[in-house]
């Protein structure tokens, strides 16, 4: 069924609300695009003519603006991927394949010559150990509170995990920046002030209430005639956990690594604090006590002397950030709704 | 009186092995414990590991206490397999455990190759050998004998080590592929860490009287243990900047009652003022009633930083609220499952994913060049919004879905239409749940300190409030004849996160109290919301449970 019958089997009222309603809102984005100035006005007459609508028929405008802010997610995804794109545009076109290809030099302003290989590498490197710090804590973890703890230390571990959530990165960072380095430094004679060791450990840390709270959600979606199955035939209830509710909870607590590596992955502000961000690769390269800039803290500490091609490499870091993300958010999803078919089929 | 004592001859005849059992190797997994939290200590320098203790010193203390353990675990094990202990081992150690130990085993064997013995090529094969040979004994052996000679071997080996001072306090190792120097001081708590783990899963193990009861006893204490680590996280964190914050956030409180005037009038007719007096409190807190002291002199306070975040949450929430709750309400009760709520969906949890750093940095292109050209509040609130929408979207659909479907089959059946039944039924019903996610949303963007530097904050150590609202409504002689405040929003301010992040930069030296002041402020605005958030969600699911 195209657009046009679709309109057309519309009652009137509809019609006319969502025709004048659309092409308003329409006009008013777009006047922000290009003449921001005027996009005050054109909300006005937005909201001018919305109001007069919810007066006149409050069922049809109702629904309306409800199909208006659901497009909004959408829209600003759409937006954020384009203006990353346009903006990382000329540095892919200057430099093309050197961006992720390229040797030393890797980061030269001076030569305008932009690579992105040492900050893959440091996000790589600290993901790697994020992940290996939050993957197993965080599935024991969940394991913990949906499986094991009797009621009174659920009520604690619970409420303590979302708790941990809420400590802002920069808290992190700056725990890291005043007392983890100051720690490498002391006792194990670290020559350079941050490394990439304590920045994965943190934000493996960080990344830990993610990898828990998820976690824990697939795993308490479990059926329970699943695992009262398994106890009737006389299996201990680590025998249930290990061999009946982890295999049934997969594809949902992979899901949960996966986002809780995302989340590490996009990391910011502890890295940016506790890292040199120096623009090259630890020599040797598998030193983990070394020192590196990661794609996240590039953007961070070099935005505000960026200007031309230096300015459109950090998006070009951005781009690489972003698809990376969106991968593991796309796969994630995939995985879990897999898991509710499953798990809803077997019902 | 025949009764009781029968009772008690029949428990001793069958619990007497495992009463012994139960008490050697409880008492070895508390050593094993004692050895790990001694070990943290040590780690971090508390309790470093050459203290003097008793004629001798932590780090021979734990050489010992982890051999005693390891020669336990292993007498226990043979004491086991010579049926002189009543358990009830399986045929194997099992797989996983397997898998472990040999890991474990690689790792030791990898190390002594690799830096004792000096193999530069050839240490992944002896590695390789090792960590076969360990698992292949748990998984072949009987489970009794075959799990506690490969990890407790393990945890012997660790502590002879360290009792024999082959890793002492005055041990050094220089790996040339890094960049550290491991000292004894870090090296024997950091064995004595692992050790003492794996010293109190075998003997929780035994404790169990190994086969699927000691498996489960054993995991149980690996999984409790990680528990109890997350709480002790949380509360190290915490604790620690409240404990350093504290002094620098209330340094130059000042207080008092006085007697003063309260109003003062001049009533008609009569030619004198009449004042009322009465007492006045008074309350002076620099550091969060000051700016940053432009003289030198004076208490450096954080009052623009919490006024630049209250104007970001304020303008993020009345933007991402409406938006998000009615994203959430159409999803729920219009959109039918298809393509559209498929996008939707996808979008939301991308949104959600997004780094934010990401999303100043789009911000930074998108927004700043349309509004002002400048680092503006403005363009804060709507990237703070965009990152919070997602939250509220996904927070407030789960909260509506959970809302009976009676309640508006009810609404239906009495002839209520739609939209009526969903601003009258279905939000009051789950607006709980709807306040619930947005106070959690809150307490997140509060803390975020990304975005913001790229699109909002410009000063690092300002010492004066942006000044968004300025004059009040008053009248006026000139047509409309009232004058609204002025309302700016594009100018650049800073925030509490930002703040932390600027003294960081800034060098810590002399700022370091003021660091920590500030982040104890951060931390305590973010958790509030969070522990509200937290509380309410927990109160509104037990009464919904009810």
């Amino acid at each position: 069924m195209s657009v046009a019958t679709r309109f057309a089997g519309l009652d009137r009222n509809t019609r006319v609300v969502s025709g004048v309603g659309t092409v308003l809102l329409t006009l008013t984005i777009l006047s922000f695009l290009v003449a921001p100035a005027l996009t005050g006005y054109l909300a006005l007459a937005f909201a001018v003519f919305v109001g007069g609508a919810y007066l006149v028929d409050e069922e049809n405008t109702a629904r309306f603006l409800l199909f208006v802010t659901t497009t909004s997610t959408v829209l600003i995804l759409a937006f954020i991927t384009v203006y990353l794109l346009l903006n990382a545009f000329p540095v892919v076109r200057e430099m093309g394949l050197y961006l992720l290809v390229g040797s030393d030099p890797f980061w030269n302003t001076g030569s305008n010559v932009y690579s992105l290989v040492p900050m893959v590498w440091g996000t790589l490197v600290t993901t790697i150990i994020a992940t290996l710090v939050a993957a197993p804590l965080g599935v024991a973890g969940a394991v913990f509170i949906s499986e094991i703890a009797p009621g009174w230390a659920r009520e604690v571990v619970k409420p303590a995990v979302e708790m941990l959530a809420g400590i802002p990165s920069i808290v992190y960072g700056f725990i890291g920046f005043t007392l983890l380095n100051q720690f490498m430094q002391q006792e194990l004679s670290l020559p350079t002030f941050g490394s990439l060791f304590v920045t994965g450990v943190v934000i493996g840390v960080m990344a830990l209430p993610t990898v828990v709270s998820v976690g824990e959600d697939a795993i308490a979606s479990v059926p329970d005639a699943m695992k009262n199955g398994a106890g009737a035939l006389g299996a201990t209830d680590w025998q249930t956990t290990t061999s009946v509710t982890l295999p049934a909870a997969f594809s949902g607590v992979s899901a949960a690594v996966l986002l809780g590596v995302g989340r590490a992955v996009g990391e910011t502000m502890a890295a940016t604090v506790i890292l040199g961000n120096v623009t090259d690769l630890p020599d040797p390269l598998i030193d983990v006590f070394g020192n590196t800039i990661t794609l996240t803290s590039l953007i961070a500490s070099q935005y505000g002397a960026a200007s031309g091609l230096q300015f459109s490499a950090l998006f070009a870091a951005g781009v690489v950030l972003f698809v990376t993300v969106m991968g593991f958010s796309v796969g994630s999803q995939l995985i879990e709704r897999r898991m509710q078919s499953r798990l809803g089929g077997e019902q | 009186m025949s009764l009781g004592t029968d009772v008690e001859s029949s428990d001793a005849l069958v619990t007497g092995d495992a009463s012994t059992r139960e008490l050697v190797s409880g008492g070895l997994v508390a050593l094993s414990f004692a050895s790990f939290a001694v070990g943290l200590l040590a780690l971090f320098q508390y309790l470093p590991a050459d203290t003097p203790v008793a004629g001798t010193t932590v780090s021979t203390l734990l050489g010992g206490v982890l051999t005693l353990v390891g020669a336990g675990t292993v007498a226990l094990g043979a004491a086991s397999y010579g049926d002189l202990l009543e358990t009830s081992p399986g045929h194997t150690g099992g797989l996983a455990s397997a898998a472990f130990v040999g890991l474990l085993w690689f790792g030791v064997g990898g190390l002594v190759a690799a830096q004792t013995l000096g193999l530069s090529l050839l240490w992944p094969v002896v590695a390789l050998a090792v960590g076969g040979v360990a698992a292949a004994v748990a998984l072949v052996a009987r489970e009794d004998l075959g799990i506690t000679l490969s990890a407790g071997l393990f945890v012997l080996l660790s502590g002879l080590v360290v009792l024999t001072g082959a890793v002492g306090p005055g041990w050094q190792w220089d790996p040339s592929t890094l960049s550290i120097v491991v000292t004894g001081l870090v090296g024997v708590p950091v064995i004595a860490l692992f050790a003492g783990l794996i010293g109190a899963w075998t003997t929780a193990r035994v404790y169990g009287g190994f086969g699927a009861q000691g498996r489960q006893t054993g995991a149980y204490v690996l999984v409790g243990t990680n528990a109890a680590g997350m709480l002790a996280l949380l509360a190290s964190v915490v604790g620690f900047i409240a404990v350093r914050g504290f002094a620098p956030m209330t340094e130059g409180i000042k207080y008092g009652l006085f007697w003063g005037p309260w109003t003062w009038f001049n009533p008609p007719l009569v030619d004198t003022w009449v004042v009322v007096e009465g007492p006045i409190l008074w309350f002076y807190w620099p550091f969060v009633m000051e700016g940053y002291s432009t003289t030198g002199g004076g208490i450096d306070g954080i009052l623009p930083a919490i006024v630049g975040t209250f104007w970001l949450v304020v303008g993020a929430v009345l933007f991402a609220v409406p938006l998000g709750v009615g994203a959430a309400v159409f999803l729920t009760e219009y959109a039918e499952q298809g393509r559209f709520t498929f996008l939707v969906e996808i979008s939301t949890n991308g949104l959600w994913s997004t780094p934010s750093i990401v999303y100043g940095l789009f911000g930074l292109a998108f927004l700043v060049p349309r509004l002002g050209n400048t680092n503006s509040i403005l363009a804060g609130q709507l990237v703070l919004g965009f990152m919070l929408l997602p939250l509220v979207v996904i927070t407030a659909r789960e909260s509506l879905k959970s809302v009976p479907d009676e309640y508006r089959d009810a609404s239906a059946a009495l002839g209520v239409s739609k939209w009526e039944t969903i601003k009258s039924v279905v939000l009051p019903a789950s607006l709980p749940g709807v306040i619930t996610g947005i106070i959690l949303g809150i307490g997140r963007i509060a803390g975020e300190t990304a975005p913001i530097l790229l699109v909002t904050t410009s000063s690092p150590f300002p010492s004066e409030v942006a000044g968004v609202i300025e004059g009040g409504f008053r009248f006026t002689s000139a047509f409309p004849f009232v004058a609204v405040p002025d309302i700016n929003l594009v100018q650049s301010s800073s925030a509490l996160p930002y703040q932390l992040f600027a003294v960081i930069g800034a060098g810590l030296g002399e700022n370091i109290d003021f660091a920590w002041g500030t982040a104890l402020v951060l931390l305590l605005v973010v958790m509030s919301f969070y522990a509200v958030g937290v509380t309410s969600r927990v109160y509104f699911r037990r009464k919904l449970n009810q």
